[in-house]
């Protein structure tokens, strides 16, 4: 099997295999990964919120939905005035806010994840099919990647949300069907590489389906840019689901959603800036995790005389 | 005094600095005192919004025929120098001679039949009808002596021709149509309107021709401005850099730190607006709705703890509330009317007994005060009523509302600063559109205690009236509003317990 000579960080999994493997590719990726800063930055921050997130029971003993107004904005414990009981303090209802904090990661993490899979799913497909069959149908895709590519993506959120309502669901739908379209043009020049590649000429020549050759064939060498596609809209998914609720627009209350969060603390911002400053020090330190997390995987996923 | 932390000083400078540029219009130097709130009038015509903005400019720009003493609550003589009763349905009054409207025109009887029967006409379309539905006509007995006719005995007549019933001028009216009114406004008032600009305010300036002797003193203030800043932290900040001179509704966490800013004075003072939560009883938004039992409204009643919100979120005086009106209105009384005390045990076991021992899901709608709302929504999930908020703009909210479409709802009243009962219950007990129960019994007490002259005889039946509504828990009275005001202290102004900050009164000092 000869593949051609990268040339970009799209180029397929295939080309790593042409140099002689002495460790398995797990191993490798693992070494490279372990040598690479940003990616393990990254995944260490991301791994502590998926983990706040996902053990948020365990981790604080308060329901991030019970308030107490008579102890309504209690400073967090680097305050004169704070205490261990509530140590990041407590909101403008008394609802202690590591529990806010701790749960709206899970909103957070939600929207991202489920965003990117509906997204995912629609590019890859739009892409792949792009790529794959060429002619027509890639005129026609590529199309609708420029009408999409053509509609500003907060504006229409806004006026969707406006429209039917907004709720954690809707937010998920729409930003799903918005941010396909990086998706859609990574897939399909990834899969115009490897269309012409002698295995899937191989494979078509054994008989195989279209579904099988796209399924087994192309999908695996096209999965790694795709991947780091994936993290970057998940990021870019949680600002806008944090946007969205500042604006109003996003997640109701009384779900504890970090955008929800800043806009609440927004009022405070002169007297007790801690409000505004806790969620959006937690949000910008997942986004930069992602971010770094997607940089990362770019370079170790990147052919190895690539610097 | 609240001290501020020291890293919050640096916001402020910084807040101060970039918005210096912003001050050049403000402010006793250029005699123009701009004042910021969060709402505007949909339409600037006093009878085409049911908003306190539009009260406001209403009692700057016109006059209304009788004047209610702020201090003493006496009527006295205004647009009209006297009346009489004729008898318990017909009041006649003489009218001012020598007052001009704002184009020049003479103000005439004909101006006061013209304004009293226009309103009356369903193509009027007043917003809030209550305010003019008691009278039946208005008729003209020569150039300046009126004669209005009641639909049938109703004791606050007068205080309602000191709030609501501006007069406007005929002529013009009749020759620029309500658009064109509310485009380029007239009145008779100590203040002009020289400017309407949807979504930015209104502008104002002293009347030139503004008769002697008012009732209103001496007008000090050259120019006045309203300025619409939805946000409460931009008012805020505009105050802090002398953009504007004057604003309200500050949170009263922010108030207290504001306190200690230089140049701002901070006034608390409980108004007469009261929150109440409102339900959907008979079922217009869903067949279905929980709402419809009684067991369910009487146990969101007794699941929010009212004196906690007074105590810690609204506070500045602000009083819980247990009737359906303003405590100080005449007419209002709690005495005897039902009460729901906090006793979420007491809540849980009624929704069981209603059929939702685990709660259940609802919209919850809001306009102002998120946070009570989102506190409401707290207390209602502590009983397991899963509640999610839906925050919209007043006019919104209130054509949704019509329409039949919200199950329940955080409202405010501010009666049009009117001192009598029948200006709260009449809006949301007589079966007119605001009107979410819709129940004939209620609205036949009311109609009783409106018509009814003698006084022991009207609390009494008002009173029955409450206590209906409040053993039904058709509607949910919360608290009365404090309002925190902040000003420049180059301003000398003074709050009225009314909701009605009187510019016309206020001075540089």
């Amino acid at each position: 099997m000869t593949a051609p000579a990268p040339s970009s960080a799209l180029a397929p999994a295939a080309a790593l295999e042409a140099v002689p493997p002495r460790r398995s590719p797990t191993a490798r990726f693992l070494r490279r990964a372990g040598r690479n800063p940003s990616f393990m930055i990254g995944a260490t921050v991301l791994a502590i919120i998926v983990a706040m997130a996902l053990f948020a029971p365990l981790i604080t003993a308060y329901d991030p939905y019970d308030q107490d107004i008579a102890r309504r904005l209690i400073p967090p414990v680097w305050h004169a005035k704070g205490s261990w009981e509530h140590w990041l303090g407590t909101d403008k209802l008394g609802r202690d806010y590591f529990a806010r904090l701790v749960y709206g990661a899970r909103i957070s993490l939600l929207i991202g994840i489920a965003t990117v899979v509906v997204s995912g799913l629609i590019g890859t497909a739009l892409g792949v099919a792009g790529g794959y069959f060429g002619g027509r149908v890639d005129m026609a895709i590529g199309y609708v990647v420029n009408v999409r590519l053509a509609l500003p993506v907060v504006l229409i959120a806004l006026a969707a949300a406006a429209l039917v309502g907004s709720s954690l669901e809707t937010v998920i739908l729409v930003l799903g069907l918005l941010l396909w379209d990086r998706f859609a043009v990574v897939a399909r020049s990834a899969t115009m590489q490897v269309a012409h590649a002698d295995y899937i000429a191989a494979a078509r020549a054994i008989g195989c389906s279209t579904r099988r050759i796209v399924l087994s064939e192309v999908m695996p060498n096209i999965l790694n840019p795709l991947i780091v596609v994936a993290t970057l809209e998940m990021a870019h998914a949680i600002l806008l689901e944090a946007a969205l609720s500042f604006l109003g627009l996003g997640v109701q209350p009384p779900l504890p959603s970090w955008g929800l969060m800043i806009a609440e603390g927004k009022q405070f911002m002169f007297f007790s800036a801690w409000v505004i400053a806790i969620p959006g020090v937690a949000l910008a330190s997942l986004v930069l995790a992602i971010n770094l997390l997607g940089d990362g995987l770019r370079d170790v996923t990147a052919p190895e005389n690539r610097s | 005094m609240v001290a501020i932390e020291r890293g919050s000083l640096w916001v402020l400078a910084a807040a101060m600095a970039l918005g210096l540029p912003g001050a050049a219009l403000a402010g006793k130097a250029n005699d123009t005192l701009v004042y910021a709130s969060d709402s505007e009038p949909e339409n600037i015509s006093p009878y085409h919004n049911n908003v306190r903005e539009g009260v406001i400019i209403a009692r700057h720009a016109w006059e209304t025929l009788v004047h209610r003493n702020p201090k003493t609550g006496a009527y006295e003589p205004y647009l009209a120098t006297s009346w009489t009763w004729v008898d318990p349905v017909t009041l006649d009054l003489d009218l001012r001679k020598g007052v001009t409207f704002h184009d020049g025109s003479p103000f005439t009887a004909d101006d006061v039949v013209f304004t009293f029967n226009y309103v009356l006409t369903p193509e009027a379309k007043v917003v809030t009808k209550q305010n003019v539905s008691w009278m039946a006509s208005t008729e003209k007995l020569d150039d300046y002596k009126v004669r209005i006719k009641l639909k049938g005995p109703f004791p606050a007549a007068l205080e309602y021709l000191a709030g609501p019933t501006p007069i406007f001028p005929a002529a013009y009216f009749k020759k620029v149509g309500l658009d064109g009114f509310a485009k380029a406004p007239v009145g008779t008032g100590p203040y002009r309107i020289t400017s309407v600009d949807s979504g930015k305010g209104v502008k104002l300036e002293k009347s030139k021709t503004y008769w002697k002797g008012s009732p209103l003193g001496d007008v000090a203030i050259g120019k006045l401005e309203f300025r619409v800043i939805p946000d409460g932290d931009t008012r805020m900040a505009e105050l802090m850099t002398g953009g504007v001179d004057w604003i309200w509704r500050v949170p009263t966490d922010q108030a207290k730190q504001l306190e200690s800013v230089p140049n701002v004075t901070v006034l608390a003072a409980e108004t007469m607006r009261v929150g109440f939560l409102q339900f959907d009883a008979i079922g217009r938004s869903d067949s279905n709705t929980p709402l419809k039992n009684e067991k369910v409204r009487q146990a969101i009643s007794h699941a929010i703890d009212r004196k906690a919100m007074v105590d810690n979120l609204v506070r500045g005086g602000a009083r819980v509330m247990n009737s359906a009106c303003f405590i100080d209105q005449t007419g209002c009384t709690d005495e005897g009317v039902p009460r729901y005390a906090y006793d979420p045990a007491k809540a849980k076991a009624l929704l069981a007994e209603a059929g939702y021992p685990n709660g259940f899901d609802i919209e919850f709608y809001a306009y102002r005060e998120r946070d009570y709302a989102e506190a409401v929504i707290g207390y209602l999930r502590a009983v397991g009523i899963r509640a999610k908020l839906n925050y919209l703009k007043y006019g919104a909210l209130r054509e949704l509302n019509r329409a039949g479409k919200v199950p329940i709802y955080y409202q405010t009243w501010g009666s049009f600063s009117v001192g009598d009962a029948s200006a709260f219950t009449g809006v949301w007990f007589k079966g007119d559109e605001d009107d979410m129960s819709r129940d004939a019994s209620i609205k036949a007490l009311l109609d009783k205690a409106d018509t009814t002259i003698d006084l022991a005889e009207r609390k009494k039946t008002y009173q029955e009236a409450l206590s209906a509504i409040a053993a039904k828990a058709y509607l949910f009275p919360l608290f009365s509003y404090s309002t925190n005001y902040a000003f420049s202290s180059d301003l000398a102004f003074a709050a009225q317990p009314d909701e009605m900050p009187r510019f016309y009164a206020a001075r540089w000092k």
